[in-house]
């Protein structure tokens, strides 16, 4: 089977980086790595599986936590790979992967303003969507903001 | 020589949506380009949370409405993901009828476009008329020209009449000729080749780093389309052609636009002969468990995909739409470098962009702190 053959690829790089990994179903694989052990997932999955395409870099607050997926296609075996990380709500800071991935460059601006993620390394980590008179530290998408007197 | 700094935007109303981009440009060649977008932010995602399913469907449709179709199937998909519901086999070839209606008819208001800014009206005049034709079946279809709220969980909302399913194929053979004719114009009418042909490149490795998707990647040899390589609703019995074009310039990717139209018609008239009979629709739950639901579609546009957060609610925890044209602006910048002021229109319509930008321009004269404003029609009498 091809998903668990990303499984088991992942398992041999990551040991015990990688907390958990299912098939959720056919064609999708779960990941959850320890912050930080996503760039040596996404290095494995682009040396391993070849070409890879960023569907798009999920940000949620999970009110403990906030939890960040990168939904990842793997063109060659046909697998979606949903890698998920997840950072402390007062200490969101994680490695870039805008070297890897290119075209993740936006996608981490979004989730820095939406969600307050700050990505190390990112070389123009600025506000992307939200007006310029937006209040800083404002992050709209967080569970626990009040957006009264802000809009 | 010094650089300058062109400003471009955000004022647009030829196009859908404002954006604003600032160019560093050397005499007539642009070296950087730094995109500003957000003007028509509407927080729809954090709307979405203060929603009900059933009400955050229609205003996920309202994200785009040239493409709402993909919206709402995607948000569904996302939605009958996290329940486990499959809905009837008839659904989802209406599914597929209403999706590549609505790509035939944005490709046309695309290539409409880009005729009218290639200085071409005649063709933007007979293609747009033309496009009326598909907005009529899709009203009859749906029951509304635009936002058509045909999809809905567990199926679609009507079904299809025999009477339609007649006329539908009367039109798209009519239409299909009509586009096969408009193909010949955009591949050999030495206009369009002259603005087009060798400009705005983007290499298929670039393509690739930069997550471009859709037909933008399609024309720089990149063969991925999510109808092929992860088949939804009935695209897998429908015996699907990719189309894809090795070039990488402008003229490939209108070429790929018309090509993917012929090929959605022809993916239309293959989905009423296979159609199955049967029920439409099954019975939903109002509330969707705890979980999680990923949906991908192929958009006119590029993949769009949509990340579903369930709480055992009947609002969502979080919603994430992933839209084409978000996922391309990397793109553009990439093929603006190293071409002429005056290419920047023809290759910002070529990646069909949902938002607009090319109509005001300013150029801004850093040293000597000068600022002037000149038209898009201004700037394509300049060439």
């Amino acid at each position: 089977m091809k998903e668990e053959e990303v499984v088991e690829a992942l398992k041999g790089v990551l040991g015990p980086s990688l907390v958990e990994s299912s098939v959720v179903k056919s064609g999708r694989v779960r990941l959850v790595v320890e912050p930080g052990a996503h760039r040596r997932a996404i290095e494995a999955l682009k040396s391993k599986f070849g070409e890879v395409h960023l569907f798009s870099i999920v940000g949620a607050d999970l009110r403990d936590r906030l939890e960040l997926t990168y939904n990842l296609w793997l063109y060659e075996p046909k697998v979606h790979v949903m890698l998920k990380t997840s950072l402390p709500l007062d200490q969101a800071e994680v490695e870039t992967v805008t070297d890897l991935i290119p075209g993740s460059i936006l996608y981490e601006r979004e989730v820095y303003e939406m969600l307050g993620v700050r990505f190390r390394g990112h070389p123009n980590l600025k506000r992307l969507f939200l007006p310029e008179d937006w209040p800083e530290g404002v992050y709209p998408l967080r569970k626990d903001i009040k957006l009264e007197g802000v809009l | 020589m010094s650089a300058i700094d062109l400003v471009i935007g955000p004022q647009h109303p030829a196009l859908h949506e404002p954006e604003r981009f600032v160019f560093k440009v050397e005499g007539e060649t642009v070296v950087d380009v730094e995109p500003r977008i957000g003007y028509v932010h509407r927080g729809i995602e954090k709307a979405l949370e203060n929603r009900d399913y059933v009400t955050g469907l229609y205003l996920a449709e309202r994200v785009c409405g040239i493409c709402n179709v993909a919206h709402s199937l995607c948000f569904v998909q996302a939605m009958e993901d996290i329940c486990g519901i499959e809905p009837p086999e008839r659904a989802k070839y209406l599914r597929v009828v209403a999706h590549e209606l609505n790509r035939i008819h944005s490709h046309l208001l695309l290539l409409g476009v880009a005729g009218e800014l290639l200085g071409f009206m005649t063709l933007f005049m007979l293609i747009w008329r033309d496009r009326e034709d598909v907005m009529d079946l899709i009203e009859r279809l749906t029951g509304n020209r635009v936002n058509s709220a045909f999809n809905v969980v567990g199926g679609v909302r009507r079904d299809l009449d025999p009477k339609l399913a007649e006329d539908l194929k009367k039109v798209l053979e009519r239409l299909k000729a009509k586009v096969k004719r408009y193909r010949e114009v955009f591949a050999e009418d030495p206009t369009i080749r002259a603005r087009t042909v060798g400009v705005g490149l983007l290499s298929r490795s670039r393509a690739i780093d930069l997550c471009a998707v859709g037909p933008t990647c399609r024309a720089s040899g990149v063969k991925a389309d999510v109808r092929e390589y992860r088949p939804y609703a009935a695209y897998e019995d429908l015996d699907f052609k990719l189309v894809w074009y090795e070039e990488g310039d402008v003229w490939a990717r209108l070429m790929a636009r018309v090509d993917e139209t012929i090929e959605a018609i022809e993916l239309v008239e293959r989905a009423l002969e296979k159609m199955p009979s049967g029920p439409v629709r099954v019975k939903a739950p109002r509330t969707i468990p705890r979980g999680e639901g990923f949906s991908v579609v192929e958009a006119p546009r590029g993949d769009l995909n949509y990340h579903v957060y369930g709480k055992g609610d009947v609002k969502p925890d979080r919603v994430k739409i992933r839209t084409p044209t978000y996922a391309n602006i990397p793109a553009v910048c990439e093929m603006f470098k190293g071409g002429y002021i005056a290419d920047i229109p023809a290759t910002l319509v070529s990646i069909d962009p949902c938002f607009a930008c090319t109509d005001r321009v300013t150029l801004v004269d850093m040293e000597k702190g000068t600022r002037r404003t000149v038209s898009v029609t201004e700037l394509l009498r300049r060439r």
